[in-house]
């Protein structure tokens, strides 16, 4: 059975380049939250198996999100993709409970491997 | 620690960052050369606001950048507002690479906030163009990428915020 995914991520080309690189995969997206409030709405009623968190979003930012996500469900699976991926943010992002860090411009392999670990 | 980068090594990690991000989210590949863009121009712009005081700014020929967005999109036609949602995600991520890149060299981490997209140029207040890079595509179509450092800063180094 293929894994549930939620994309968080203002950008509508992030959506378009998830699916190029999930389409044949087992893994299907089943919802996209253009903003961080609409994703802690939103998670409760999709119930997930993991989250793509963009960091940098119009209103609340992708690790505020996150934060609260994980604190409401501590089981949730949040894989942070950002073009920051290095210094504080990627800490913040390892100590608020992030399961994987991937860097933009994202690749098919490296996304898969990361979704992999953070389901295991 | 040495936190300044000199004006030589940020055009190289510039240069890499546009290439790579360009070829790797549109597809077009980006040759440096003299030839600036047309009359019918978009800018984007991004302002860090940590780390380091400098701005970037792609001005680039509208064609262009549809081309790059119809790429990104898989679409024949991109409307408008489709385009600035391209160009500000394309540069979000460009800046993302080179702010990678410079935390690599620096340790030094800089953040940046939201793209600001417009048609025509732009030039920020308060700061001057330390220097440019000149691309174009296969059809002749140009960009250039802006380094701004603030009016004052004339060393020639790209020094982390105090």
């Amino acid at each position: 059975m293929s894994k549930r995914v939620m994309v968080v991520d203002d950008s509508r080309l992030v959506r378009v380049q998830m699916e190029d690189v999930l389409a044949g995969t087992d893994y299907q997206i089943v919802a996209h939250c253009r903003s961080g409030e609409d994703a802690i709405k939103q998670y409760g009623e999709v119930q997930p198996d993991l989250v793509t968190m963009d960091i940098i979003m119009q209103g609340m930012d992708g690790l505020d999100a996150a934060e609260i996500i994980l604190k409401n469900n501590p089981d949730a699976k949040i894989v942070m993709i950002s073009s920051l991926a290095y210094g504080d943010t990627f800490e913040r992002a390892k100590a608020i409970g992030a399961k994987g860090f991937v860097d933009k411009p994202f690749h098919q392999e490296q996304l898969l491997k990361v979704f992999g670990q953070a389901l295991q | 620690m040495n936190n300044a980068v000199t004006k030589e090594r940020l055009a190289e990690i510039l240069d890499r960052a546009i290439q790579d991000v360009t070829e790797q989210t549109a597809g077009v590949r980006l040759n440096q050369n003299n030839q600036s863009p047309g009359e019918d121009i978009c800018t984007v712009h991004i302002t860090f606001d940590k780390g380091f005081s400098t701005s970037l700014t792609l001005c680039a020929d509208t064609s262009l950048l549809y081309r790059m967005a119809r790429n990104s999109f898989h679409e024949d036609e991109v409307p408008p507002e489709d385009l600035e949602e391209f160009a500000k995600e394309y540069f979000n991520v460009l800046c993302g690479k080179i702010a990678g890149a410079m935390f690599q060299t620096t340790q030094v981490a800089a953040h940046f906030g939201q793209p600001m997209f417009c048609r025509g140029r732009y030039e920020p207040e308060g700061q001057e163009i330390q220097f440019v890079l000149t691309y174009s595509d296969e059809n002749s179509a140009s960009a250039q990428l802006i380094h701004h450092v603030p009016c004052s800063h004339t060393d020639g180094t790209v020094s982390e915020q105090s």
